[in-house]
């Protein structure tokens, strides 16, 4: 959490002052409002990037950079930012960079196998409110532990596909061959530990490559490690503190915890790196069902997700169980201050026809899904206008006149429902009764007012069946 | 180590011989990442050049370690003003109750499973939710109870004996006028026929009609007198003064529940204190889906339980959640593109992430329907919580692990 | 609701919003066409009251014609040990909500401008007589508001003494109105802070004073007084005065110590009548953002309903994610439309003459309160599109702040200084003069490591 609240002012005696809109915005002051949003960052300003400013740049980098360094992954339109966390606690601001998904391969695969998976993580998507969900990397493990095998591994993952790529192996001789290949791709080394740290370091040195280092349960080695690497010039890290499942999971959730709070709240610059979680690990027993295995990795990755994780290797390719993992990192990593709206329109449940009832409601997202799962849940068949109250619930909106009976007759002119529906009754929430009269001066349609919860909506379509309002 | 211009694939590049080579063919090379290590090095500085000269001439250009760097590591620990206070639900035969076991929940110091810094007390309680009259149900869920649907008895009793239950939450539905309006002395008499059935504590459920759940609950906890059973729950827009007076009369406990709102939850405990000791009051502050909410229910649990630790006096409650609300999520019960998977895996861990997530806030009690998703909750605490130190030596090549 | 058994006609929160169009109206009490009506609270002596007492001065509705208007009055009187006149234009404005939730009754306005129709379908199911009317309002009155301890109604429909009362009535009107303005903040005991909205942010509390309205315009410090007296468990609550530190800023030691509580010690200090420094926090459904324009060191102001940017390039959205989410942040801060009128109004920053600019439709709502000499100099998006003609506006107009600029050109901007600049693996360059003939470097079992290394052949000067 920032000690004193970051002020644009701030920001802004720091900058040139030209008011030359080069970064894009009117003026300076704008130009550091939006830096303090994190709407902007510092290379947009050319003036800034000047030999003369050099200092006021520093100093801007050092207030405006995040507790969490970002590192980049990969490159070109699929390239993954990582880290970059302002905050340990999202309600403290927001997160930034969702949690990067990486999914393995072996260099003992055969190549149509490979191919296919590849093929398969690079075209994952799921459609959800308006986004499209995916997956980010390609995590290529060395199991041969040949150097050659592994170089004609990456190489064909490379040939084969825009997403980044992470090169596993604990052998410097390994990884070597691979890094040649995939240099130009930025690939993110896997990792340097206590016993290969100067090899690795060197690697990534010489390749400006981002390096993981991993040090299981040892938090002192970790600090240590990182140390001794960033001494030693490598600038990017990505740290591993050890997904430890099973006995070893409260430990692990500890570690991550201890391991985030150390970057933001003791501004332990050595930790300030992102953080790898492996719910991989799982699959070292081998015994175990495919099913099971999933379940668990799933579980894992949910936990990981939620306390700090920022790039997480994964097996499992179950989409019941991949499913969950990117939803539930859509939803935490959800601007906790901007309120989740739904596209406004209108929906139909059911076969709805032009006799259907008619019910509104608000485009918050919270109210949508509510609304809409009473509604299938009750069988209801009927149409829904979700009018734009710019993402509040109806209560509020009605509150706070984003509700109005002028938005409630724009938003039936704009959806042509009147070409849908040959009756002229709608059906309000309960929460905005009171609106009812001015809803019908502003439409022409005839109000009923419906319960203040939609839990209530399918014994009020049962009761209207029963009892059909008059015309 | 670096790479020439001409892609010489040479590992080492030798300074002299080779150089001077190239420096007949080509006026100028360009050498990329350089690292030249020297015996001795002397440069000449002609007049009127530009000279390259270091921008500190006092320090020396650092040399790499050769030896990791030693250094401690200082686990964030940090003090917290507040504590959760401990409610007890359920009471023995000494108690003045009938059950064979109690549970007790909340009296942490630190957030969960925050373990660098401690221990909590208690470990979270699993209860599972039966209803008194026959219900909708998703497939996966139903599978498993589809024969005791309309026996809340022996729902409550299979849920105990097969599937783990610590607690059964009875949700009295039928008492809803809209549904079949069941007085509250018939009531009663079900939660009469649950205890009987079961040995673990009870937890009521009313049908969300303010009115109605009053009737019902001044009823049941006069009947129940003594078995500090958990009503579920309170609520803002209920006759609050009534509806704690008979917990306190009748020595039960309660939710108190609102919408994801920390200051409704203020408000609402504010009101019981006027009547009701901290130690009878639990919070639910509302559970939405996975998909569908989770992320704001996730937050305001996390608040609450911060700002209760930093100190908030009205907040400083055990939390319980409605995790069967997981089951609202479309994801869990719709048939799906067969890419998805089938319903009978999606359905019970939509139900299992949403109780982890939320697991992470510090929910102590976990109103739960699918076995398996209640399984997984428990191992996973049991795991948490687990003394034995983690073994790393079990990951340390996972790397080459063989799928 | 049960207590309603007795009414013929339903009553609740569902018929709030209801219009009774005239063709369905069974008659109309005040309204466009009627010169005289009015509704008043008075707080009386717990002795002056008679509790349930209803009285129908003139005619009752049964007596009057189908469809007609007449004028009309409403007198409530109350009392109870815990009400004082202030609190009457708080339980006032109630009429208006609880009279809209009888099912077929419509209320619309307040004061002297109340527009009251009654449907024919609810006459025809036994609403025809105030009786009704009166008993369900004093229902409503006594389970909403306990400390109405006694509430007695009186329905004027006599032509004469609605007349003679609505003089009394308007007097009432016009000294509230002054005791209200004059109200100042040091004169009072105590503040209310409210937390409605803190829901996303939780450091936030909103503290009413009398010259500082509630940033979401809707409570003023009265109806925080009858809030926190009618519900001291709920949202509104009284906060101490405690000393006055600061007269000019505003700083008061009871705020202090309250906001240091409810935000659980995020927030330690406000000052109320300034942006900058440690300003009053907002939450996030202010009205108004008071922004800084350092081009000019001045202070705009932009209104939640303005559409566009602002002059300074950014719309209201972005300036009000700087201030909201209870921070203090220096030169950001949300306020309410009603505190620009206050004589208060961010006095600490100098007032009106700071303020550069606003948006014109704010500045019609708020002009009557904008002193005379600088209401011309402060410009609207009509006058200025970016900060430079802003600059020339207000120089030409000869707005305060331009005093201002003259006073911070005596200080000299710091000099770009060529400080040491922090390692980098690769050093910077400083060019060297070199005197005389040369000389060598000699480095020994040295490391060199260089991004780049050109190595060129030097043609040998001829």
């Amino acid at each position: 959490m920032p000690k004193k609240e970051l002020s644009p002012i701030d920001v802004y005696k720091l900058l040139p002052k030209t008011n030359c809109k080069e970064c894009g915005e009117e003026n300076c002051m704008a130009f550091a409002t939006k830096l303090v949003n994190r709407e902007a960052t510092l290379q947009q300003c050319p003036p800034l990037l000047q030999e003369k400013y050099r200092e006021a740049f520093s100093k801007l980098w050092e207030i405006l950079k995040p507790p969490v360094k970002e590192i980049v992954i990969g490159s070109g339109e699929r390239a993954a930012k990582i880290g970059g966390k302002l905050v340990m606690y999202r309600h403290e601001f927001t997160y930034f960079n969702p949690t990067a998904i990486a999914i393995d391969v072996t260099d003992e695969m055969l190549e149509d196998e490979l191919l296919k998976r590849i093929k398969d993580v690079e075209n994952f998507t799921y459609a959800y409110i308006g986004q499209n969900l995916k997956l980010d990397a390609i995590a290529i493990r060395s199991t041969s532990n040949d150097p050659e095998r592994f170089k004609q591994t990456v190489k064909k993952v490379i040939e084969n596909t825009k997403l980044p790529v992470i090169l596993c192996s604990f052998n410097p001789n390994v990884i070597d061959p691979g890094l040649v290949v995939a240099a130009k791709n930025k690939p993110l080394i896997y990792a340097a530990t206590k016993d290969n740290w100067k090899e690795m370091a060197e690697l990534a040195s010489m390749y400006d490559s981002p390096l993981a280092v991993f040090a299981p349960n040892d938090l002192k080695l970790l600090r240590s490690l990182a140390k001794t690497l960033l001494e030693f010039g490598v600038k990017d890290l990505a740290l591993d503190p050890g997904t430890v499942p099973n006995e070893g999971l409260g430990e692990t959730i500890s570690n991550y915890t201890m391991l985030r709070r150390s970057a933001c709240r003791e501004e332990d610059e050595l930790l300030g790196f992102p953080l790898i979680g492996v719910p991989l690990v799982v699959w070292s027993n081998s015994k175990e069902m495919l099913e099971i295995s999933s379940w668990k990795e799933t579980c894992l990755a949910s936990m990981l997700i939620s306390r700090y994780a920022d790039l997480l290797i994964m097996h499992s390719f179950e989409g019941w169980a991949l499913l969950p993992t990117v939803i539930l990192r859509q939803n935490i990593y959800t601007d906790p201050r901007k309120p989740v709206a739904v596209q406004p329109g209108l929906k139909m449940f059911g076969a709805a026809d032009e006799n259907s009832p008619l019910l509104f409601t608000s485009n918050f997202a919270l109210t949508y899904y509510t609304v809409a799962s009473d509604i299938e849940s009750g069988g209801v068949t009927c149409h829904l206008l979700v009018v734009d109250t710019e993402g509040l619930s109806v209560e509020s909106a009605v509150a706070g006149r984003k509700l109005t009976a002028d938005k409630v007759a724009e938003a039936i002119k704009t959806t042509k429902v009147e070409e849908k529906v040959k009756h002229r009754n709608l059906i309000i929430p309960g929460r905005a009764a009171r609106l009812s009269g001015e809803i019908e001066e502003s439409s022409g349609w005839k109000v009923l007012v419906g319960p203040l919860d939609s839990s209530g909506i399918p014994k009020l379509i049962q009761d209207l069946k029963a009892q059909p309002p008059k015309a | 180590m670096g790479e020439e211009k001409e892609k010489d694939e040479s590992k080492t590049l030798r300074f002299s011989p080779k150089l001077l080579e190239l420096l007949a063919k080509f006026q100028e090379i360009e050498l990329e990442d350089v690292d030249l290590e020297v015996d001795e090095l002397e440069l000449w500085i002609q007049p009127s050049a530009e000279v390259v000269a270091p921008a500190k001439a006092v320090t020396p250009i650092k040399a790499k370690p050769a030896k990791i760097i030693e250094l401690d590591f200082k686990p964030p620990v940090m003090e917290y003003p507040g504590k959760i206070v401990e409610v007890k639900i359920g009471a023995t035969k000494s108690e003045g109750g009938t059950r064979g076991k109690t549970v007790t929940i909340g009296g942490e110091k630190f957030p969960a499973y925050y373990l660098f810094e401690g221990m909590m007390p208690h470990l979270p309680v699993l209860s599972l939710d039966v209803f008194d009259t026959k219900i909708p149900l998703a497939k996966p869920v139903k599978m498993h109870v589809e024969d005791v649907l309309e026996d809340p008895a022996a729902w409550a009793k299979r849920s105990v004996e097969k599937f783990g239950a610590e607690v059964v939450n009875l949700h009295l539905v039928s008492i809803d006028p809209l549904v079949k309006n069941t007085p509250a002395k018939e009531a009663a008499k079900t939660v009469e026929n649950v205890l009987q059935a079961v040995d673990v504590p009870l937890a009521i459920g009313g049908c969300g009609d303010a009115h109605k759940d009053l009737e019902v609950f001044e009823k049941v906890a006069e009947v129940a007198q003594g078995e500090r059973l958990l009503f579920n729950s309170v609520t803002l827009d209920m006759n609050i003064k009534r509806a704690a007076e008979a917990i306190k009369k009748y020595g039960h406990v309660v939710i108190a529940f609102t919408a994801m709102d920390l200051n409704k939850a203020r408000e609402l405990n504010r009101r019981l204190y006027e009547i009701l000791p901290k130690e009878q009051i639990v919070i639910d502050t509302t559970t939405a889906a996975l998909g569908y909410g989770l992320d704001y229910a996730f937050t305001v649990m996390e608040r609450t339980r911060l700002a209760a630790l930093m100190g908030d006096p009205e907040l400083q409650h055990p939390m319980s959640s409605g995790t069967t609300n997981a089951w609202a999520a479309r994801e869990a019960w719709l048939k799906m593109d067969p890419q998805w998977g089938l319903r009978e895996l999606r359905g019970p861990i939509w139900e299992t992430v949403t109780a982890l997530t939320l697991l992470l806030t510090g929910v102590d009690y976990f109103m739960m329907m699918h076995p398996a998703a209640v399984k997984t909750v428990r191992d996973t605490v049991a795991e948490l919580m687990s003394t034995s130190k983690a073994d790393a030596s079990k990951i340390a090549d996972w790397v080459t692990v063989k799928v | 609701m049960s207590m309603f058994e007795d009414i013929p006609v339903g009553v609740g929160v569902i018929y709030e919003g209801e219009r009774i169009r005239k063709p369905d109206m069974y008659v109309e009490f005040g309204g466009p066409d009627i010169e005289k009506k009015f509704e008043l609270t008075k707080v009386k002596g717990l002795d002056n009251v008679e509790d349930g007492k209803i009285t129908v001065v003139g005619p009752d509705i049964k007596d009057l014609k189908l469809g007609g208007s007449y004028p009309f009055g409403i007198h409530i009187e109350v009392a109870g040990k815990q009400l004082e006149p202030e609190l009457e234009g708080v339980i006032e404005r109630r009429i208006h909500a609880y009279s809209n939730y009888i099912e077929g009754f419509m209320h619309l306005n307040q004061r002297y401008d109340i527009w009251i129709r009654l449907g024919k379908k609810s006459y025809e199911r036994g609403v025809n007589s105030l009786q009704v009317i009166g008993k369900v309002l004093q229902r409503l009155f006594k389970s909403e508001l306990p400390i109405i301890e006694k509430i007695q109604i009186t329905f004027i429909t006599d032509p004469k003494k609605v007349e003679e009362m609505w003089v009394e009535a308007k007097k009432t009107y016009d000294a509230r109105d002054a005791r209200a303005r004059g109200l100042k903040d040091e004169e009072v005991d105590s503040f209310y802070g409210c937390t409605l909205c803190q829901s996303f942010a939780p450091t936030h509390v909103c503290v009413i004073t009398p010259q500082r309205y509630a940033n979401c315009g809707a409570i003023s410090w009265f109806d925080g007084r009858a809030a926190a007296r009618v519900d001291p468990k709920g949202p509104v609550f009284k906060i101490e005065r405690g000393e006055l530190l600061d007269q000019s800023k505003g700083e008061f030691s009871g705020i202090n110590q309250a906001v240091k509580e409810k935000s659980l010690g995020e927030v330690t200090r406000v000052h109320l009548y300034t942006a900058f420094g440690l300003p009053h926090t907002s939450c996030g459904c202010f009205e108004g953002t008071a922004f800084y324009v350092p081009e000019v060191d001045g202070l705009g102001v932009v209104h939640r309903d303005h559409k566009g940017v602002t002059v300074n390039g950014l719309p209201f959205s972005t300036m009000a994610d700087s201030t909201a989410g209870g921070r203090q942040v220096d030169g950001f801060h949300g306020i309410s439309i009603e505190y620009m009128r206050s004589p208060k109004f961010l006095q600490a920053d100098g007032g009106w003459s700071r303020i550069v600019w606003m948006p014109a439709a704010l500045k019609e709502r708020v002009k009557d309160f904008i002193p005379k000499e600088v209401v011309d100099k402060i410009s609207t998006e009509n006058d200025v599109k970016t900060v430079e003609e802003l600059k020339r506006f207000l120089e030409t107009k000869g707005h305060p702040v331009a005093q201002r600029w003259e006073a911070a050109l005596a200080e000299a901007p710091p000099a770009e200084e060529k400080e040491e600049v922090p390692a980098m693996p690769l050093a910077a360059v400083a060019t060297m003069p070199i005197a005389g003939g040369g000389f060598k470097i000699i480095l020994k079992k040295a490391r060199i490591s260089a991004k780049k290394m050109i190595i060129r052949t030097v043609k040998k000067k001829e």
